[in-house]
């Protein structure tokens, strides 16, 4: 069940979060997408060591943590998706198409000519469009 | 879903947007309305960059999306790739596009209005000179915008030596 996904700029602040558990660890949420960062930092600068290919938007399983794992992806213009999810099985091809729906609502979101870039994106059709993604995720 | 919209919509649009701020808004300060003009520029092409990057994998040096500059992007926006890109290898390219489509309706008069007492200057052509380059800041800050959403900070001039040729120069700051 995917707990939370998130949007962190290029200059690393963050341009959405949403938290999709009713308990109230919303602030443990924030927390682990604040620290996955800096595994992206790691992964992007050194790529010899981590294994992926330089290129790739996908960065794969950032860090498996006690109940939660961490997915992460970065576009060309260095800005940072992150998911957290608490399922045990996750399959690659899940994941990656759920970040390409995510990508391209986030595209729409950006190219509305009220949203200031740095800003955080208030847009609700974004919101909504995300938790129906979240919703569509997993049952194919 | 895609939606279409009519070419000659946009030509009208970019029109009536450079009328407006050279004529309107900053009539007498024509460097406001460039200024003014290239942000509009910008954020048009901050937010074209995150479309059009989105299923490429990412780039890996600044001549890679200046490549993807003259390639893709200037086939989206204007159906067609740029001709020819020179670089000096230190930072600055030059991308020649040999039929701007956004100047290729623009005529220019040639014969100056009243002799000027100054041998020197050519009224007529300075004159057509300014006029046009007003139309070009924007697509220089369209250029400006994608490349510093790539992280790449820069400043682009437009070059018009002889139209319908146009040039776009891009320099690095290092």
């Amino acid at each position: 069940m995917i707990v939370c996904v998130s949007v962190v700029g290029h200059q690393n602040n963050p341009l959405y979060i949403q938290s999709f558990t009713d308990a109230d660890d919303a602030l443990k949420l924030h927390h682990i997408v604040h620290c996955s960062l800096d595994v992206i930092e790691e992964r992007v600068n050194n790529p010899k060591k981590s294994g992926t290919t330089l290129n790739e938007a996908f960065l794969g399983l950032l860090y498996p943590t006690v109940n939660y794992k961490v997915y992460g992806y970065l576009t060309n213009t260095k800005v940072k998706f992150i998911l957290v999810t608490t399922d045990l099985d996750v399959r690659d091809t899940d994941v990656r198409s759920f970040f390409r729906k995510f990508h391209a609502a986030y595209v729409d979101a950006v190219s509305n000519p009220f949203h200031v870039p740095g800003k955080k994106i208030t847009s609700r059709t974004f919101a909504q469009t995300v938790s129906n993604i979240v919703g569509s995720y997993g049952l194919n | 879903m895609v939606r279409e919209v009519a070419e000659s919509c946009v030509d009208t649009m970019l029109m009536e947007m450079v009328a407006m701020y050279s004529g309107r808004f900053y009539a007498n300060k024509p460097e406001l309305a460039a200024r003014r003009i290239e942000a509009i520029g910008y954020q048009v092409g901050h937010q074209l960059s995150e479309r059009y990057t989105m299923e490429r994998p990412r780039f890996s040096d600044h001549l890679e999306a200046i490549k993807f500059i003259c390639k893709d992007f200037w086939s989206e926006v204007f159906k067609k790739q740029i001709d020819n890109l020179k670089t000096n290898h230190r930072g600055t390219f030059v991308l020649q596009d040999n039929k701007f489509r956004w100047l290729s309706r623009v005529s220019i008069d040639p014969s100056p209005e009243k002799e000027t007492e100054d041998p020197l200057s050519t009224p007529g052509e300075s004159k057509a000179a300014q006029a046009v380059s007003m139309y070009l800041y924007f697509p220089c800050g369209i250029i400006r915008g994608v490349l510093s959403n790539l992280g790449i900070p820069c400043a682009v001039s437009a070059d018009i030596s002889s139209l319908p040729t146009c040039s776009f120069v891009i320099r690095v700051k290092a």
